[in-house]
Formats: C-alpha cells, structure tokens, sequence
C-alpha cells in the first residue's frame, strides 16, 4: 500500500456568478509518506483550494485528474471517509459552530474514527475518562488552558487560538497525511514555536505533511524536505528547503518570468 | 434524594356538555358546585358570553380548518396538573398548588390578578379558556423568600379527554426568587384535541425569575395559547420558550418590562416537523426606564414542517434609555419545511440607548458541514450536531434533568 499523497494532472472549477471558474489547471504534485512537503505561492493561486478539494469539498466541481491515497482514489469519497483514511486539513479559516463544545466536537470525531462498520457504536466509543485524558494532554502540550474544552468549536476565539485548536484535533486524531493550510498566519512567535512542535511530534515516520505558507519563518520550525511552487493554478516548480529562502528574497516576479519565457 | 411528590387533585369524571350545546347556566352550575366566588363564576360568564358571540379571530397565518371544536366536551376537574414537588423543600410561605384550590384558600391573592394581564376578552379562544380553565397553577412566593428547588407542573391530557385549558398564575413578591417551568405534553391523538393554557407572571420589584413554558404535546393536539410576564421595578427574568409538539401552535406571548431598571433574556427553540405549524408571537414590550433585554429563538422545521416567528420590539413613548435586541435564526433541513420571520420594531419615544434585529434563514451551513466530515464525523451525524448546537442554549437553561432529556430525545428524534 502506498501511503504517498498523489495528485495527477487535476482540474477544478468552482460555479461562479458568470458560470464555472478554473481554479487548479493540471495540478501534479507527489506527497511521500512521512516527509514535509512544502508549497509556496502568491495569493490567490489555488493553494487552498487544492487542500479543499483534497480534503472533499462538495462546492468545487474536479474536471479532469485524479488523488491517490492509500491506494485508492480519493475523488470518490465523502470527506468524512477522507479522514477516516488519515487525512487531515487544519484550515486557514477555521469554521465556528455554535452550542457545539469543542470536547463534545472532538469526542464524536475521535468516535467516528474508532467506529467499525457492523458495530454498535457504544462498544468501540472511547471510554470517557481515556478521553478526557488525552484530551488535558493535548493542550496542556499546546499551552491552551482547560476551560476552552467546554467553549463553543471556534466560537468568538482569536485567530491564534483557532490555529491552534486544529493542531490539537491533529494531535487527537493523528492522521497519517496533514494539510496544514497557513496555520502560521496570525501566530506571535511563541505561538508558532508551540504549534511547530505539535506538528513535529507527528510529523516523520507517522505522518506526513503538506504545508502551505507564505513565509520562511514557519519553515525555520518545520523544516520541508520539498518545496513546491504553485502559480495560477499549476506547480511551477520543485526544489530543496532552498528554493523557499530563495523565494523569500526575491519574490515570485522572476520565476513567472522564467516560466512564461518557458512556456512561449 | 428525597422522593419526590406528584400530587394530583380528587379525580372528578364530569363532563361539561359539548362545546356546541353547552350554556352559561350549566357553567354557572359547575362552578357554584365547586364553591367558586361570584367574582370568578362573573368573569366565566362574561368570557363564556363573548366566547358565545364572537367569530374566530382571522389569523393568516395559523390554519384552524382541521379543529372541531363542537364536539369537544370539556372534563370538570384537575386531572389533568401534575405538580412536581418535593413538598420539604418549598419554603415556608410559597404556595404551589392547583390554581381552583387557591382560589378557595388564597382568593385574596388571586382576585385582583386572575385575567388581568391578559385580557379574556381579546378574542374569541382568550375568552374560552377563561370561561373553561379547571386545570391549573398558583404559584406564591413571599417578600424575599427564595425557591431553590425548580417548581414543576405538567399539564397532561387525561384519557378521553378531548380539551384542556390550564392556568398558570404566578407570582412572585418584593425580592422573591424562583424557577418554574411548566410542560405540556400527552400521547399522540386522531381526533383533533384543543389546549388552550394562559400564564399570568406577576413579578414584583426586585424579584428574579426563570420561566421555561415546554410545549411537548404528542401529535394532533392545536395549542392556542396566551402568557404574559409583568416585570416590575429592577425585576429580572429569564424565559425559555420550547415548541416541539401538537399539530397547530398558536402563542402569544409578551414580556411587559413595566418598571424601571428591569432586565429579561428570552430564549427560544422550535422545531417543526411532519406536517406540524408552529407559531410563536413574542413580544418585548418597554415601559419603564433603563430596561434592557434580549431575544434568541432558533428554529428547525424539516419534512413539511412550518413555522411562524412573529417577534416583536415595542418601546412606548414613556420609556428612556431602553436597550433591546432580538434575534432569530431558522434552519431548513428539507426543501419543503417551511419558515416565516417577520420581526417587527416600533419604537414610540425618541431616547433609546439601542435597539436591533436579526434574523436570518437558510440551510444548514455547508462550509460547518464540511469542516465536521474532515474531523471524520458522518453528515448526518454533523446535522445532528448543528441543530442540538443551535438548541443548546435553551437546553441548558432548562434546570430539570429528566425535562431537559426527554425534550433532548424529542428533538433527536425528530432530526
Ligand atoms: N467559492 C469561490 N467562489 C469564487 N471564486 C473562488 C472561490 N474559491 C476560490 N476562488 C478563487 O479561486 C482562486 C484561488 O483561491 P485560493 O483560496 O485557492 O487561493 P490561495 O492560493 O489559497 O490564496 P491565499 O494565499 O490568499 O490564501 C482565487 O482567485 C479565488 O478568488
Ligand atoms: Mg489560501
């Protein structure tokens, strides 16, 4: 079984007022087990979109291509499934619900992934006090105080906060390939460093990790093995942890120079 | 935990002729049979008399053709209160008894209060059940005194019982605090059942209350309802309004902020199902000085289910410094439920310190689904949760356990 996240040549379009818009335009990118993938590129040139649909957005209609994960192409399953299969999102804007407390949230979902087809549910539930417990470890890990566990899922809670409610329902969930959609942005320093090493507790021989960003400075703590380019629905290009500081430096202006001057 | 008491009244079988046959003087008879003082059998007479005379009030939006009436013969007698009590626990000076047997020992109490705030004469169902009540509450609290233990009454369809038209009247004095919660709730019934129950809340100066009205009846039964809550100087109230059951709901309901410095926060969970029509009308209505309040009902209507949020904010022209917002959310989870909001505001003096409404309607929220499934949780098991979620602030206000998870059943069920 391959647990390499594989994406060929896909196609996406979203309805739009003025009828379907293309948002990825063949995009190929190989994620390898257990290796930190890193994608980079200006705004709006697909990056989220392309972890929505990873992670089974009904809103966006896939034209052409094809996910591959675990040997088994993901375009055919619900989200829900998607999950059960190991994969995880950390959004870049994470969803409030209201009246839903984050404990009751995360317990269904640790339930829903230990729940087996043919099953009474009661009988593969998480004992409470196992969860609990892991639980209080999980944010004690993350530095975020107990009484969040009994808030509303996102509710009236700071960008910060929200970034890193989704490592903790990483850390509960440990899924095998996480998509961590800027989960930088809106961190202060000591934020970042706490949920770096969230992810670096996983990250490695369980799990790998496709981390989108816009900066250097998230890349310090986890370190990609991968850099990949995305622009205007595409990956432009793939090279070594250096190709990010290069980026850093100079900006984008000149690889969509290179690559137009490519392409004409 | 001690036992806890149901205490019901002597069971008394007798029937009222039908609705269509029935005559002021057998009402008359009735009443003197029970030893009613005439102040009361008058105000039965003259809501019967109306009642007698008066075509049905012309209501858009709630459809009575499936209720007949005529056949209905109303029982004599309480059995359809069911008091909740543990007995040791009330403190010494409240009353919590059947509203027909206060009137023997409490009339004084009772006299000056019995339909003064909502008037029988308003339409014709305000006058019939005024003209009919035999079910029903007092409720006493003294100067003061505060009720730690939530005070309960069911109100139930007793069997081969077509009608039912209880009262509850409370209220509390200077300071008093209390928590009462009332709940409506029977078998399922074929033939049509009419509920017609008003609530009179008389809260005095400083007192606190919390009031949760359940409406739980099994399917068949039209509820045509009335309550109003009077706050008095700094008098504090929080209500919770639930309607789950019946087939036709029809409820007026006003929080009248009368005295000064005088504070409500009303909360509000519909779930419409089937074929039900759930309707509510609640009003916030400013008098005083300095008041404030707060609205939130959240709706839920699937199969063919309808329902009606007739909200309203009125701050008359003597009132100052009001704040005031009200809000209402409703969730379709099928193409065809349907839902009407139609929140009004009419504001009648020119110092207000602020005032709005909100009300949105829409499906289920598919970026909330969305992030649910990627956590793994089922889609329906995520509708499931969004709409408890939306319930949950009513819920928890609901300080009965088994009250609380027998309606969070019902709305399980009905999801
Ligand atoms: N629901 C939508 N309706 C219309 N356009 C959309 C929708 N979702 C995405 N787009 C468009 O698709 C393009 C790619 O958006 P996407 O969010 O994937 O970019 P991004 O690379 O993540 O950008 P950023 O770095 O700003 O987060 C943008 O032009 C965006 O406006
Ligand atoms: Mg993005």
């Amino acid at each position: 079984m391959s647990s390499d996240l594989v994406i060929k040549n896909l196609y996406a379009t979203i309805a739009d007022k003025e009828g379907p818009k293309e948002i990825l335009k063949g995009v190929d990118l190989t994620v390898r087990h257990g290796m930190i993938h890193a994608i980079m590129g200006p705004n709006g040139s697909g990056k989220s979109t392309l972890a929505h649909i990873i992670a089974g957005h009904p809103n966006y209609e896939v034209t052409a291509g094809e996910i591959w994960y675990k040997d088994q192409n993901i375009l055919e399953l619900e989200a829900d499934e998607r999950s059960k299969l190991g994969l995880f999102l950390a959004f870049q804007y994470p969803v409030a619900v209201s009246g839903v407390t984050v404990a009751n949230f995360l317990r269904t979902a640790v339930n829903a992934h230990r729940a087996v087809e043919g099953k009474d549910p009661k009988e593969t539930a998480i004992p409470v006090a196992e969860f609990r417990k892991m639980l209080r470890e999980g944010m004690k890990y993350l530095e975020m105080d107990e009484s969040f566990s009994r808030r509303y899922l996102n509710e009236g809670f700071s960008g910060g906060e929200k970034k890193r409610l989704e490592i903790l329902q990483m850390l509960i969930l440990k899924p095998t390939m996480a998509i961590m959609d800027e989960t930088d942005s809106g961190l202060d320093i000591d934020a970042l460093r706490i949920v770096a090493n969230g992810v670096n507790l996983l990250a490695g021989k369980e799990m790998g990790v496709l981390v989108i960003t816009h900066y250097q400075r998230l890349l310090n703590y986890i370190k990609p093995h991968v850099v990949s380019v995305m622009m205007d629905g595409r990956i432009i290009r793939e090279g070594g942890p250096e190709l990010a500081l290069e980026l850093e430096e100079k900006g984008y202006d000149w690889l969509r120079e290179e690559v137009i001057g490519h392409a004409s | 935990m001690p036992a806890k008491h149901v205490h019901q009244s002597e069971t008394n079988w007798e029937r009222f002729a039908a609705l269509s046959e029935l005559t002021g003087d057998q009402l008359v008879l009735a009443a003197r049979t029970d030893g009613e003082p005439e102040w009361l059998i008058a105000q039965r007479v003259q809501a019967w008399e109306f009642f007698a005379q008066t075509p049905p009030p012309e209501w858009r939006r709630t459809n009575l053709t499936r209720l007949q009436p005529e056949q209905i013969t109303p029982l004599i007698g309480t059995q359809g209160t069911l008091l909740h009590a543990d007995t040791s626990r009330i403190p010494e000076g409240v009353v919590f008894k059947p509203l027909k047997e206060a009137v023997q020992s409490h009339e004084a109490l009772i006299r000056d209060r019995l339909g003064r705030l909502i008037d029988p004469l308003s339409h014709k169902f305000s006058a019939l059940r005024m003209a009919l009540w035999q079910d029903g509450v007092f409720l006493y609290v003294p100067r003061n005194v505060q009720v730690e233990l939530p005070l309960h009454v069911s109100y139930t369809l007793p069997h081969g019982s077509r009608s039912i038209f209880p009262y509850s009247l409370i209220v509390l004095e200077h300071g008093a605090q209390v928590t009462f919660l009332e709940e409506f709730i029977s078998h399922d019934v074929t033939e049509s059942v009419l509920a017609g129950p008003t609530t009179e809340i008389f809260a005095g100066p400083g007192s606190q209350i919390r009031f949760i009205s359940a409406q739980h009846w099994g399917a068949g039964v039209f509820h045509l309802g009335s309550q109003l809550l009077l706050l008095d100087r700094d008098a504090q109230a929080e209500w919770v309004s639930v309607a789950l059951g019946g087939e036709v709901q029809h409820i007026e309901a006003e929080t009248r902020l009368q005295g000064n410095g005088s504070k409500v926060n009303w909360l509000g969970a519909t779930f419409a199902s089937g074929n039900q029509q759930l309707l509510t009308a609640p009003w916030l209505r400013h008098v005083g000085v300095n008041n404030e309040s707060h609205m939130d009902f959240r709706t839920v209507v699937t199969g063919k289910g309808y329902s009606v949020f007739d909200g309203m904010i009125k701050i008359e022209h003597e009132s100052r410094g009001t704040s005031t917002r009200l809000e209402e959310h409703a969730v379709h989870l099928t193409p065809d439920a349907r839902s009407d909001s139609i929140p009004g505001l009419k504001i009648d003096t020119n110092d207000v310190a602020s005032a709005g409404h909100a009300s949105t309607s829409g499906q289920v929220d598919d970026e909330q689904l969305f992030y649910m499934q990627t956590r793994g949780i089922k889609r329906d098991e995520a509708v499931r949760m969004i709409v408890m979620g939306m319930f949950e602030p009513a819920l928890t206000a609901i300080p009965v356990e088994e009250v609380r998870m027998s309606l969070t059943a019902a709305i399980e069920a009905k999801i």
